[in-house]
């Protein structure tokens, strides 16, 4: 019975001192809290938001849009694929993106690169929301215009006419684009996939060029 | 106040507690129960999910594997399984359930998994479902539980679908996990707590703290009658009178209740 007692004691001070050095000495409690609980992955959710692909012009937040972008936005349009660490439907559109802009880059890493798409120069991201910092992880809550809080998602900012100035404007996708997907069982639903993608990016070029010219940047 | 009733109100403030998401309240704790982070509500993240994301890939990350370890730790140091008892709300879902999966044991031309003589052996798959696809398959090949989780379906998916009409549409990792939630609402319908017994593994880990726990139920073999009423209420399917911290006990305190000679009592030590 004495010994029982004590393994239960020295389990319990074990466990308590443990899970106290945890919090104390680590950011464990901040990196669950943001890379879980505030962070949906969409494939957990087995959904995929249902989205309008229009241009608008207000963050989801009210806030400016972020300084690289505003470094950017003069080179040509800029596209952001946002993602995390453990996401099934992430892991699925990556190698979608990556051939459509041909580019490669490590998951966790927060990549730019100026890429030639069409004859237009745009500035393309790779931000894993797990790891990047700063005005690029709040990006994700920037452009998250439906307030899903879910990855992946895709941004595409380009130039657009609003109210006699000419302003960043963006569209935002999630997910594996089967809230956009049309229900052509003939094409593979990857390719089908990689047309949205594409009619977003291209889209957002059309209006780059109309607007460009009048453009004055902060 | 009655101790079946008192685990009602307790599981019920558990459930809630689950849910204060829903006033805006984020934490980076871990359910000490089985909780999707997905679901509109939620407060915490569900320890299986942050065991994957601490193993996914073979990119170790130790904290996020030692956490939800230390949190169901210190409830299964002190309580042993009572969570899944007392807290857990798909255990609180299952008491709602008991009534039918009675009458299903009751019909004599089904073949009754409780009364079979291989039923204890399918208890150890739980484990397997742990060590399989919440540790080895997310290092792997990247397949986690929580992308089939028939839980998450319950309260991720169907609350975001029923609390936003129109808004969302099944991707292709809806119908898979679909099939599964399917054989998990046949599963408790049929098997009194047929998830907890079978399937769970948050149960899995808690199940192993029982031997250790400073509380637990005991039995009194000696003044015992072997009317068997506490083996026939249990809902874990246990042979109470010759129980000794068995893994299986949620502590749900049934065979307290029940026992006409007063000697099942909840122990210290």
């Amino acid at each position: 019975m004495k010994k029982k007692f004590a393994l239960q004691i020295v389990a319990f001070v074990l466990v308590a001192g443990m899970l106290s050095g945890l919090y104390t000495y680590t950011d464990v409690f901040d990196e669950v809290e943001n890379v879980i609980v505030r962070v949906t992955c969409l494939s957990c959710l087995k959904l995929d938001p249902k989205t309008e692909l229009t241009f608008q012009f207000e963050t989801a937040t009210d806030e400016d849009q972020p300084g690289f972008v505003w470094d950017n936005i003069t080179k040509g349009p800029i596209f952001l694929a946002f993602r995390a660490d453990v996401c099934a439907a992430c892991e699925t559109m990556e190698p979608i993106v990556k051939d459509i802009f041909d580019v490669d880059f490590g998951i966790t890493e927060t990549f730019k690169k100026v890429v030639n798409y069409n004859n237009m120069n745009i500035t393309f991201y790779h931000i894993n929301i797990d790891h990047a910092k700063g005005e690029y992880r709040e990006a994700f809550e920037l452009y998250d215009k439906d307030n899903v809080k879910g990855v992946p998602m895709f941004t595409m900012i380009t130039l657009g006419y609003n109210h006699g100035v000419i302003e960043p404007a963006y569209a935002t996708a999630y997910g594996t684009l089967e809230g956009l997907t049309n229900s052509d069982l003939s094409i593979p639903i990857n390719i089908q996939r990689k047309n949205i993608l594409e009619n977003i990016i291209e889209n957002g070029m059309v209006l780059y060029n109309e607007n460009k010219i009048g453009f004055n940047p902060k | 106040m009655k101790l079946q009733l008192k685990r009602l109100y307790s599981q019920f403030l558990f459930f809630l507690s689950a849910n204060l998401g829903a006033l805006g309240i984020k934490s980076g704790f871990c359910y000490p129960f089985f909780y999707c982070n997905a679901c509109p509500a939620a407060d915490a993240a569900c320890p299986l999910r942050a065991i994957e994301v601490g193993v996914f890939k073979g990119n170790f990350n130790l904290k996020l594997i030692i956490y939800p370890f230390l949190i169901l730790g210190i409830a299964g140091v002190i309580t042993g399984r009572a969570f899944c008892g007392w807290a857990c709300p798909i255990g609180l879902l299952q008491r709602g359930t008991e009534h039918s999966a009675k009458k299903v044991k009751k019909k004599r031309w089904l073949p009754s998994l409780e009364e079979s003589e291989h039923e204890h052996q399918l208890r150890y798959i739980k484990y397997l479902i742990l060590l399989i696809f919440v540790v080895i398959t997310p290092i792997l090949i990247e397949f986690t539980f929580t992308d089939i989780c028939p839980v998450g379906i319950l309260t991720g998916t169907i609350p975001t679908l029923i609390l936003n009409p129109g808004k969302y549409v099944p991707s292709s990792y809806f119908f898979p996990a679909m099939f599964i939630f399917t054989l998990f609402i046949i599963l408790i319908l049929t098997i009194r707590r047929g998830w907890c017994r079978y399937f769970c593994p948050i149960g899995a880990i808690f199940a192993l703290f029982n031997k250790i726990s400073i509380l637990h139920v005991e039995v009194d073999k000696e003044k015992c009658i072997h009317c068997n009423v506490c083996s026939k209420v249990c809902p874990m399917g246990i042979n109470v009178p010759e129980m000794h911290r068995d893994p299986e006990c949620i502590l749900c305190g049934k065979c307290i209740s029940i026992c006409p000679q007063n000697i099942i009592s909840y122990e210290r030590r």
